[in-house]
């Protein structure tokens, strides 16, 4: 009975080191690679770390559930001797970890009761439940419960449901504006709005100002503005030869213009 | 003066030709930063690029109908780096099912006396404008958010007014030809994209009027 006792405790020791050098490992080349690959990191292969890290940790746990293997709890690990002197063989076999099996140690390694400052704050959660009575204390674990199964209900609900009320919201707040990007794309393939005789084409909205009169021969007449902000109003007066040469449409323009502009009497007319 | 389609010129040596494959969409100014960090997160990890460029659009009136278009652009935030110029073709019609904008594209870096020398070609300027905005890379993909401003007074890039209250936003990739597998990556980026931004294959040629 002893010795079957003893050689299952045994063995499952040894598989609880074997798991526990392979977290150990993991840990190690995790953070490794946060050190030293910094930069190239991406946060998939993160997610992949902590995932390896957790599916180790389960493993651990499911062996200590195992019915075959022992309470440990019911093991006591009595320390024989301690000696201040530095153990070699203790410092290779724990990587240099341990180095002395000394009396500093001992708190640390061989604890089995959780840290003063923990058992401090279990005292306090204990009493604080003893304080509030058994009723009060169901209640909040029904209220806990239903909150729960609320949430679970929502995230196992079909995604329908859900993109029909976020679709409904996001409506009010539309992102890009198609006119605009038509306009845009037309000033950057030919000049639609910028070129020296702008058609009465797109305006910009908010812009301040009256609507499009633009003409042809505006670079003495930006000259003669000082190149104002807001549009270029219609003007009428010589349109005189230009410096740069004119597309082929030019002519006709000018004609409308000068015929547009003598019917409006605008301030900056020359 | 456009160039022959390409599979029509043999290669005789010299540069491969490239086409760029475009994609476009706009996005308003309010959505521009939560639009800046879906691209930080989707684009390669580098250091934010902002730029400020001047561009200057030249045309060469040929005898038939359509000018020849040459874009000339330099960097007003490096003055002293060279210009960049850059002719692009017509649209392939190929197949409709294509998802992005393909046309010939030929790039060339040229010294500051670039438009004193196309002036002597005989080229024209018809429009300029001032682009400044982001650039973010994606393996080869690049995407720009660009705000447009019309210059008011030529030649004088101080004075600048915003054209609309939207940022461009393009999606690029220059490929030799026959690469169709790169409208699908760029058609799969822009899906990341919606619905902040509809990146679409917008044909200038209709938004002539």
């Amino acid at each position: 009975m002893q010795q079957r006792e003893e050689k299952q405790l045994e063995a499952s020791v040894e598989s609880l080191i074997s798991r526990v050098a392979h977290v150990k490992n993991a840990l190690h080349g995790f953070i490794y690679k946060l050190e030293n690959e910094y930069e190239r990191l991406t946060w998939p292969s993160v997610l992949d770390n902590f995932a390896l890290l957790s599916g180790q940790l389960n493993t651990i746990n499911k062996l200590l559930k195992n019915e075959k293997t022992p309470s440990f709890r019911s093991q006591v690990i009595i320390p024989l001797l301690l000696n201040p002197d530095r153990d070699e063989d203790l410092a290779k076999l724990t990587e240099q970890r341990v180095p002395v099996f000394s009396h500093e140690i001992v708190p640390d390694y061989l604890r089995t009761k959780p840290d003063p400052e923990v058992e401090e704050q279990e005292k306090q959660l204990s009493a604080e439940a003893a304080r509030i009575g058994p009723e009060v204390a169901q209640k909040q674990i029904q209220t806990l419960n239903k909150l729960c199964s609320n949430l679970l209900e929502k995230l196992n609900n079909p995604r329908d449901d859900r993109d029909a009320e976020s679709a409904a919201l996001r409506q009010n707040k539309p992102s890009f504006n198609p006119a605009d990007t038509n306009a845009l794309v037309g000033a950057v393939a030919f000049g639609k709005g910028l070129s020296k005789c702008r058609p009465p084409g797109p305006v910009a909205p908010g812009h301040p100002g009256q609507g499009p009169m633009m003409s042809g021969g505006p670079t003495l007449q930006q000259v003669t503005i000082g190149g104002g902000s807001g549009q270029q109003a219609g003007m009428g007066g010589p349109v005189a030869p230009q410096q740069q040469g004119q597309p082929g449409k030019m002519p006709s323009s000018i004609k409308t213009n000068i015929k547009s502009a003598s019917g409006s009497m605008h301030p900056y007319n020359r | 003066m456009e160039a022959p389609p390409v599979t029509v010129m043999p290669v005789t040596g010299g540069t491969i030709n490239m086409m760029e494959y475009l994609l476009q969409g706009s996005v308003l100014d309010q959505a521009l930063e939560s639009l800046l960090h879906r691209l930080r997160g989707l684009c390669d990890n580098m250091e934010p690029e902002t730029f400020t460029d001047h561009e200057l659009v030249y045309l060469l009136k040929g005898q038939q109908g359509n000018p020849f278009i040459l874009r000339a652009r330099r960097s007003l935030s490096h003055p002293t780096a060279p210009w960049h110029l850059r002719y692009l073709g017509q649209p392939e019609v190929g197949d409709k099912s294509r998802h992005a904008l393909v046309r010939n594209c030929v790039d060339v870096a040229a010294s500051h006396s670039l438009p004193e020398f196309l002036n002597e070609m005989g080229f024209r300027m018809d429009h300029e404008f001032v682009a400044n905005g982001h650039v973010f890379r994606k393996g080869a993909m690049k995407v720009v958010v660009t705000k447009l401003s019309r210059i008011l007074v030529p030649g004088n890039t101080e004075n600048t007014e915003r054209l609309s209250l939207s940022y461009l936003v393009e999606l690029s990739v220059l490929a030799p030809a026959g690469q169709d597998t790169v409208s699908e990556d760029m058609r799969s980026f822009a899906e990341q994209l919606k619905p902040l931004v509809h990146l679409e294959k917008i044909d200038p040629s209709k938004q002539r009027h």
